[in-house]
Order: structure tokens, then C-alpha cells, then sequence
């Protein structure tokens, strides 16, 4: 096949990137595998620049730094950073940055197919395009939970749930491009889940000092919903000295604050459906994202809907990078005509 | 036999798919054959327009107060199909009225009142109401390369929320915070229960038929004020009027202040709009202020505007609404707007004040 030939040409390199709202993710048909987290930082000034040493930052190390950086999450919903022109330009440091941890070799050709979150597709696919548009040869954008239906080759009667960090993306696949009515995006999600967990914590511990981004690091070791056995216990400094916490009860209920919105959006994405395919649908639901690590949240969504009948739900087996892995698969059965234009 | 009917269904499916991606893609950079949408906005329109016009009669039940004007721009002819037939051209075209025409309207019931009530009384803002226009299944316009002015104004709405949220003084709400179905009577609901003190919708304008870029600025004119006028003459005259009619025109009397401010805020929005967007380019029109039968602007109490900050039908102007730039840009004219019309009245406000200690 044609696909096949311009695969193996060494001219080529194929790469699928999943830029998220909390991580960004690239895979390359070098087979090289990179994710980042989203965050771009700049330094402040002439000093923060000579203590940081470089002029942009990325991922853990803007965090790390963000004391003497102007940081930017360039996809967080809704909310751009002081600087309207910077989120624009943190796309694009993130895209070069990635680009460069996947190593293309000097005269390769890069073909890259970006994975954007749906919400931000509507208003920015062009400005995206403009970012991306000058570190590559040629560029696809497609929806985020599009490119994971179609890395796990779900193209006729699923729906993807896509539970990001601003968003949840709910996705019904049959057979064409999802259009309007095929997708929603509620606001339920991973960040939602951390304002939750601060104020629940903040509730219980008030003497207890901690931020936001520890709040996230404890969601992100410890999430779970319905039963766990073990204790989850976290130390949490107070007046400067580590104290040990015990927060299972707050971990559970601020990840359970989002599944009555996403049980309910799931229903009601499969009851619009035609009604001869729900129940194909209903057989097919995959949860992908972040939100596929919270433990128990298959069978939590799985129970919910079984009083709709028989249902089968799934996790993505590897999160982190399904939205990449699925824009690579694009990128590689793509035909070379396709690209050339773009 | 059938793994291989339905493997070969499921390729052809993924070649649909991949070919359906790069005519999206080729749509984006503005190369695909894309397909004229034009009727929408129209219909759109139309619909608002139509509901505005079943208000409009109502309330106009015993008579036409309107004066014919000239009308008939080609892109929205289709209005003329909503005419009642008892009234005249200017009815139905209300939202097509040239500039000119529509001052000299504005003229004629500007006389009529002397002073706006709420400065008087020195009436606070405290709730701005934003309503960005459509949602949900209702996509407004459409632009060649698929942008939806739903999501465009919603997204204006939230960065001018934001940027007068920053000034503490004013709860600033929404009609949808997200892209959701709101019916305009929802629209209105919302706006009465939250006690919004300001509402301004944001929409898109979209003229299929002309290349160019226009900003304009609606706000609903029930032309009352002649009715109001001609029951005051009477009244002065020394006719008996029964107590309805006197609450009739305290009614009036009210619609009169709402209309004042309504045109007022109208004026500071499409002033800041426009001269802020001809610094930056010369390739856009001023179509000014103009009264029409909008309903969302008519079942508002408080003053409401309807403008049409861009224009989508424009190719470059679909590009520039893509980037943040350019909505955030949209969103600063729109606050410079609302602070200017709330800060007129404030020094007036004043003013009025020092006169009266001295």
C-alpha cells in the first residue's frame, strides 16, 4: 500500500502530538515517546534570567522555577495569564520543544497531525495552526477525542469520554468526522476536582499549609472513588513543622464531585444517538485522559449506568500518550497527497 | 467471507475519515472549497426578528407609530416577508434602516425627554448582564472556515467578564457561562431575576452578499414616545383619563428612561468599537446606532444593547477572530464602552450635586 511505502521512507518523520491542558504529549515514527507538562515559563527579568540560565522554561522545571518565571498553562479553559499575546506563544515554544525532544534527524521532513482539546479547537484552530505551522512541513489539527477513538481504532459506534484537567470531552464515533452534535465538553474535570480537594482540606485542616499544586500532586498519587481498603495519608506542614494527615475522605468525595455530571452526559449522549445503535454504544464506552488514572472510576460509571441496560466500560491503556499515539496513527495512514497542501 | 466484507468496510470508512480531515484542514488555512452558508445567519435572524415583531404589535395594538422609511438593503430583504400587512415598510425592515434615516429617527424622540431619570436619581450599576448571542444547537453564523459565531462571542463574553470583574465594583453575570441552548425568553428571565442593571449581547454580523466589515449597535425602540407625548397633550388639555391611562404613561415614563440609557450605552459601545478599530485598520464600516425590534433588548427592563461587533461574512475578519489577539482586543472596546457610558453619567451625576449645594 501506499501508506505502507511512504511509512518506511526515511525522509519522513511522522509525529502525533497531544497538546493538552495540563501535558503535552508526542509520538514520533522514530518511535520515540516524550510528554511534558504544559506549563511555558519565561524569566521575570535580567536576574531571574541568570539564575535560571535560560530564556524559556519548560514543564516541571517552570514549575519548579516559577518563583522568578511568568508561567503560562497556554490551554487552561477559559483563562489567559497576564499577556494576552503570551498563550499564543507558549503553544508554540511547547510544539518547538516537543519537536526537539523527538529528534528528527536534519533533513527529515516533519508531518505533524496535533491533538487540541475540543472546547479550544472552536475559537483557535487557526491561531494553533499558526503556531505550529513553523516548526513543521506540513499539519493536521483534529479534536483530541477524535484522535484517541481513532488510535484505538474505534470508528463506528463508541463513545469516548476524554477526562482532561479543564475539560471532559465526551465523543460519539460512528463512522465520520464527529460534528457538532457528536461532541460535548462540560467543565467537570481534573482541575475541578483540585479546587474541590483544596476546599475540603482547607475545611478540615485549616491550621494545615498547602497550594494548589500540592493539592494537584495529592489527587494525582492518591485519586480514587467507591471503596479503597488502604489509608491515604499525606504530610502536610503546620506552623513549619511536617505533620502526617490522613485525607481519604476528601481524596473520594472531590473525585466523586465530578462522575453525577459525566454519568449524566453519557446518558445523555447515548440517548440522542439512534436508538438501533445505543446499545452498540452502550458496549463500547471508553474513558480516556487523566481521569482514566482516578481508581474505581470504571466501575463507578459502569454501575451508574446499568440501569440503562447492559453496558461495558473501558480504560485507555495508557493515558498519557493514547491522544498522541492516536495522531501518529493518523499521521502514518494519512496519504502523502493529503499533505501536501498543508 | 464476512471478516473480509467487513474489513473492507471498515478501510473504506478510515479513507472517509482521513480524506474528511484534510478538507477540514484545508478549510482552516482557507483553501477548501467551502460552502456558501448564507441562509443561516438570515434565518437566524429572522426567527429573533419575528418574535421582536409579535411583541412589537402587541404593544402597538391600536395603531402604526412608526414613520415609513426607506429601507430595503438587499442582505436582509427577507424581513420584508415578516411584514404585517397593516403596517408599512418601516415595520418589518426596522433592522435595515441606513444610518441616516435611523438619527433622524433617534432625533425624534430625543426631544421628547429632558433628563435621564437614573442620573437624576443618581441609580447605581451593579449587575452587568452579558448575553452572548446563540448556542448549543444554534450555531449563529457560520464563517467559510467554519467558525461559529456562538463560540466566538462566547468566548468574547468571558474576557470581557473578566476584565470588568477586575474593577470589584460590578457583579457581572452571563446568560451561558458555556455552549448551551438559551431560548431569548430564558435570556430575558435571566436577566430580570438577576436584577441585571445593564445588558448587552454580543452577536456576530454576517452580510453573505457585501465583502466588508461593519460594526453596528441595536437597541430596542418601542416608539412609545409619541404615544406618551400625545397622552400628556391630552392630559394637559384637561381631559379625563381613568387610572390605567395614568399608569399607562408612568409605564411610558419609564420605557423612556430605558430607551435614553439604552441608546446612550448603545452609542458609547459603538463608539468605542468602531474608533478603536479604525486606529488599528481602515477596512471597516461605520453602521452606528439603530433601534430595532430585537426581543431580547424589548423584554429587558433596564437598558440593553445588541451589538454586532464584527463581521463574520468578511474572510480576514474570520482570521482575526481566530486569534486571542483580536477577541481580547473585541472584549477591551467593549469594556472602554460600558465604562464610558457608566462614567458619563457619574460626572453628570456629580455635577448635578455641586450645583445643588450651592
Amino acid at each position: 500500500m501506499k501508506q505502507k511505502e511512504s511509512k518506511k521512507d526515511d525522509n519522513n518523520l511522522y509525529v502525533g502530538i497531544d497538546l493538552g491542558t495540563s501535558r503535552s504529549a508526542i509520538v514520533a515514527s522514530n518511535s520515540r515517546k516524550e510528554w511534558i507538562e504544559s506549563f511555558v515559563g519565561w524569566p521575570k527579568d535580567f536576574i531571574s534570567q541568570q539564575v535560571v540560565g535560560k530564556k524559556v522554561l519548560f514543564g516541571s522545571e517552570a514549575l519548579e522555577h516559577r518563583l522568578s518565571l511568568d508561567v503560562c498553562r497556554p490551554l487552561q479553559h477559559g483563562v489567559i495569564k497576564e499577556g494576552i499575546e503570551r498563550s499564543e506563544d507558549a503553544v508554540k515554544e511547547i510544539i518547538k520543544y516537543l519537536l526537539k525532544l523527538a529528534k528528527p534527524a536534519s533533513d527529515q521532513k516533519i508531518h505533524a497531525v496535533v491533538g487540541v482539546p475540543a472546547d479550544t479547537l472552536k475559537v483557535n484552530k487557526i491561531a494553533i495552526r499558526n503556531a505550529v505551522a513553523e516548526s513543521v512541513n506540513s499539519l493536521m489539527v483534529v479534536s483530541e477525542p477524535f484522535a484517541v477513538a481513532y488510535g484505538l481504532n474505534l470508528l463506528t459506534n463508541a463513545l469516548v469520554i476524554d477526562t482532561g484537567a479543564g475539560t471532559t470531552d465526551f465523543c460519539i464515533m460512528h463512522g465520520t468526522i464527529p460534528t457538532e452534535e457528536d461532541q460535548k465538553t462540560i467543565l467537570s474535570a481534573g482541575d475541578y476536582i483540585d479546587e474541590q480537594l483544596f476546599s475540603y482540606l482547607s475545611e478540615k485542616y485549616p491550621n494545615a499549609k498547602f497550594n494548589k499544586n500540592m493539592v494537584r500532586q495529592f489527587k494525582e498519587q492518591h485519586s480514587f472513588v467507591g471503596e479503597l481498603s488502604e489509608e491515604i495519608e499525606v504530610e502536610i506542614p503546620v506552623d513549619g513543622k511536617p505533620v502526617t494527615h490522613n485525607i481519604k475522605q476528601e481524596i473520594k468525595r472531590a473525585c466523586e464531585s465530578i462522575l453525577p455530571a459525566i454519568v449524566e452526559t453519557t446518558i445523555e449522549m447515548i440517548v440522542r444517538f439512534d436508538p438501533e445503535f445505543q446499545e452498540k454504544i452502550k458496549n463500547n464506552i471508553i474513558i480516556a485522559g487523566g481521569g482514566s488514572l482516578i481508581r474505581g472510576i470504571r466501575e463507578y460509571v459502569q454501575d451508574a449506568l446499568k440501569e440503562y441496560g447492559p453496558c461495558h466500560v473501558a480504560l485507555v491503556k495508557d493515558p498519557m500518550f493514547a491522544g498522541a499515539e492516536g495522531a501518529l496513527k493518523l499521521a502514518e495512514d494519512m496519504p502523502s497527497q493529503y499533505w501536501e497542501p498543508l | 467471507m464476512l471478516t473480509t466484507l467487513f474489513k473492507r468496510r471498515k478501510t473504506r470508512v478510515k479513507s472517509d475519515l482521513l480524506r474528511e480531515i484534510y478538507e477540514d484542514n484545508l478549510r482552516i488555512i482557507g483553501q477548501g472549497k467551502y460552502p456558501r452558508k448564507t441562509g443561516k445567519k438570515a434565518s437566524v435572524v429572522l426567527k429573533s426578528v419575528l418574535i421582536g415583531l409579535i411583541a412589537v404589535l402587541v404593544i402597538l395594538a391600536n395603531g402604526n407609530y412608526w414613520s415609513p422609511l426607506s429601507s430595503s438593503e438587499e442582505t436582509r430583504t427577507e424581513y420584508i416577508e415578516a411584514r404585517e400587512p397593516g403596517q408599512t415598510a418601516a415595520l418589518g425592515t426596522a433592522g435595515t434602516l441606513d444610518f441616516a434615516a435611523s438619527s433622524r429617527d433617534v432625533q425624534g424622540f430625543m426631544d421628547i425627554p429632558d433628563m435621564p431619570l437614573s442620573r437624576v436619581f443618581g441609580l447605581d450599576v451593579k449587575t452587568i448582564m452579558i448575553d452572548p448571542g446563540h448556542g448549543g444547537s444554534d450555531s449563529g453564523a457560520i464563517g467559510m472556515m467554519k467558525t461559529k459565531e456562538k463560540d466566538i462571542v462566547l468566548d468574547i463574553a468571558k474576557r470581557l467578564k473578566r476584565r470588568l470583574h477586575k474593577y470589584g465594583n460590578y457583579s457581572v453575570l452571563m446568560t451561558r457561562e458555556y455552549d448551551k441552548t438559551v431560548s431569548l425568553q430564558e435570556r430575558v428571565e435571566l436577566a430580570k431575576i438577576s436584577k441585571a442593571d445593564l445588558f448587552v449581547s454580543i452577536h456576530l454580523n454576517f452580510l453573505p452578499s457585501k465583502p466588508i466589515n461593519i460594526i453596528e449597535t441595536y437597541y430596542f425602540g418601542p416608539p412609545a414616545d409619541r404615544k406618551t407625548l400625545y397622552l400628556a397633550e391630552k392630559e394637559n388639555a384637561g381631559s379625563r383619563f381613568s387610572l390605567s391611562d395614568f399608569k399607562e404613561i408612568i409605564g411610558k415614563m419609564g420605557n423612556t428612561l430605558k430607551l435614553q440609557e439604552s441608546r446612550e450605552l448603545a452609542s458609547s459601545l459603538q463608539k468605542s468599537l468602531f474608533v478603536n478599530r479604525r486606529k488599528v485598520t481602515s477596512d471597516v464600516y461605520d453602521y452606528g446606532v439603530k433601534r430595532a425590534p430585537f426581543v431580547v433588548l424589548l423584554g429587558v427592563d433596564v437598558p440593553a444593547v445588541l451589538t454586532e461587533v464584527s463581521c463574520l461574512s468578511n474572510r480576514d475578519e474570520e482570521t482575526k477572530l481566530n486569534t486571542e489577539l483580536h477577541r481580547e482586543n473585541i472584549a477591551r472596546y467593549l469594556e472602554a464602552g460600558i465604562l464610558d457610558y457608566l462614567n458619563k453619567g457619574e460626572v453628570i451625576y456629580e455635577a448635578k450635586r455641586e450645583q445643588e449645594r450651592r
